[in-house]
């Protein structure tokens, strides 16, 4: 669609038919140009039979120039009524034009607000339904609050350190690398997962909802979502098979440790669904912001979100006890190439071309 | 009051009314085969019965009380953090036992 703007004169300069020239560019969605045209040739016909009347009148007989006269009455109104006709469609016109215009402008605006996002968006290194590491919805709202757009981008720049240990990880078990420096490099994978413990709590301190949801995670990671993160016993079971030799204390080891997650996952499971219920009742209840019950319900929420965290990282504690360095390192490796592969699981799909429905059920 | 039942009962846990976290507490002691008493703090009394805890204390060099508050054995054990962190260690349960709060 061309867009009318380029063409567009300001009504003022033209005269009452000019406006025929100016509608036509817009002619399709308008369809404003019929009566005009009929007007105008009205107006000629009028023209016409004017100039044929004054030739009648010259030859003029005394009795025939009062019905002249009538005649030119009858023919002056019309052509009165065919210009007024005339101004008012040219004025609807104008009216329609300027509406359109207005809604250009508004989409235009709206256009660069998007345009805006995406690329703040993109500075803090995530990806955006795209290639690459897992598409991440940025919540709309987030950005609306400093502490959660906060979190998002230093989340984006945690991801890619993420990475990185996980390629370390990688290097250094097929390079045979000694263990003290391997040790190391499974200190610093576990710091790493420590930190963003930490910032979870921050973030669940600005918006509990935000953290609780997982907003900032990859849609295959969220399906997978727990209490504001994932099970510790489900990483266990998933991960433990490819930490091939173990000492039979190990294996009891962990073991335990399996069953020690699973009863703190439960403990914290029932009292997320007391919270839920808590904050479903006080919202049935109308019980809002201005109650002193909304404070303790955030306060609840943030608490319950660091717990589950806390036992995250117990857990993760645990583990590096029982396990030697070299496992752990394995272990580490299998955790962040999981992620990852959820990650790219969610982009994939993402991504696909949507498929026709494959069948009717009747 | 608070004094006898801390020293009457094995295990004993002071939360405020209603509270998620004291329900946390509650369900994970559950789940061990554990049948912890629990003492209901209403929110008026909050002051009051955590400075009569932290009284009792004999938990360590600090002393706060923050609810919910777990005794184990007549001593003041800690909090959820402390619960969760030696119950995923697996040093919880011998201290349970110990304190003749588990049997098997």
């Amino acid at each position: 669609m061309n867009s009318p703007t380029s063409h567009f004169v300001p009504p003022r300069r033209m005269g009452v038919y000019d406006p025929i020239h100016q509608i036509s560019m817009w002619e399709e969605n308008f369809r404003s140009n019929v009566s005009l045209s009929a007007s105008t040739l009205l107006i000629d016909d009028a023209e016409i039979k004017f100039d044929n009347q004054s030739e009648y009148a010259s030859h003029g007989i005394p009795g025939t120039s009062k019905q002249y006269d009538q005649e030119a009455n009858r023919l002056a109104d019309k052509i009165q009524r065919r210009l007024a006709q005339n101004r008012e469609a040219a004025r609807k016109s104008r009216l329609r034009k300027k509406a359109y215009v207005q809604q250009l402008e508004s989409c235009r605006v709206k256009l660069m607000q998007l345009e805006q996002e995406v690329d703040h968006a993109k500075q803090q290194g995530l990806h955006i339904g795209g290639t690459g590491l897992g598409s991440n919805s940025l919540g709309f709202a987030a950005s609306l609050n400093s502490g959660i757009a906060n979190f998002e981008m230093e989340y984006g720049r945690w991801l890619e350190e993420r990475n990185r240990h996980t390629l370390a990880l990688r290097n250094a078990l097929s390079s045979h690398m000694g263990d003290v420096e391997l040790g190391e490099l499974v200190d610093g994978t576990m710091n790493h997962y420590f930190k963003l413990f930490g910032m979870k709590s921050a973030a669940a301190k600005a918006d509990a909802f935000y953290v609780m949801s997982g907003m900032w995670k990859s849609s295959a990671e969220r399906f997978f979502f727990w209490i504001g993160g994932f099970r510790p016993s489900e990483i266990l079971k998933i991960l433990v098979p490819r930490i091939e030799t173990m000492t039979e204390q190990q294996r009891s080891d962990i073991s335990n440790l399996g069953k020690s997650c699973q009863q703190a996952e439960d403990a914290l499971s029932q009292g997320m669904d007391k919270l839920q219920q808590m904050v479903s009742e006080s919202v049935a209840a109308g019980q809002l912001e201005e109650q002193t019950n909304t404070p303790n319900m955030s306060t609840a929420m943030e608490r319950l979100a660091a717990l589950v965290s806390f036992v995250n990282q117990e857990t993760l504690l645990q583990m590096s006890r029982i396990l030697t360095k070299r496992q752990a390192a394995r272990w580490l490796l299998a955790l962040g190439e999981y992620f990852q592969r959820l990650q790219a699981l969610s982009s994939f799909w993402a991504n696909r071309p949507s498929k026709p429905a494959e069948c009717l059920i009747p | 009051m608070v004094h006898d039942m801390v020293s009457e009962n094995a295990v004993i846990v002071f939360g405020r009314r209603g509270c998620c976290m004291s329900h946390v507490v509650k369900r994970l002691l559950l789940g061990l085969g554990v049948n912890p008493a629990v003492y209901e703090v209403e929110e008026k009394d909050e002051e009051g019965v955590a400075r009569e805890l932290e009284a009792i204390g004999g938990g360590g060099d600090n002393n706060k009380v923050q609810f919910p508050a777990v005794f184990i054995g007549g001593k003041l054990f800690g909090g959820l953090d402390r619960i969760m962190a030696t119950h995923i260690s697996g040093e919880l349960v011998p201290i349970l036992k110990q304190a003749g709060a588990l049997w098997l």
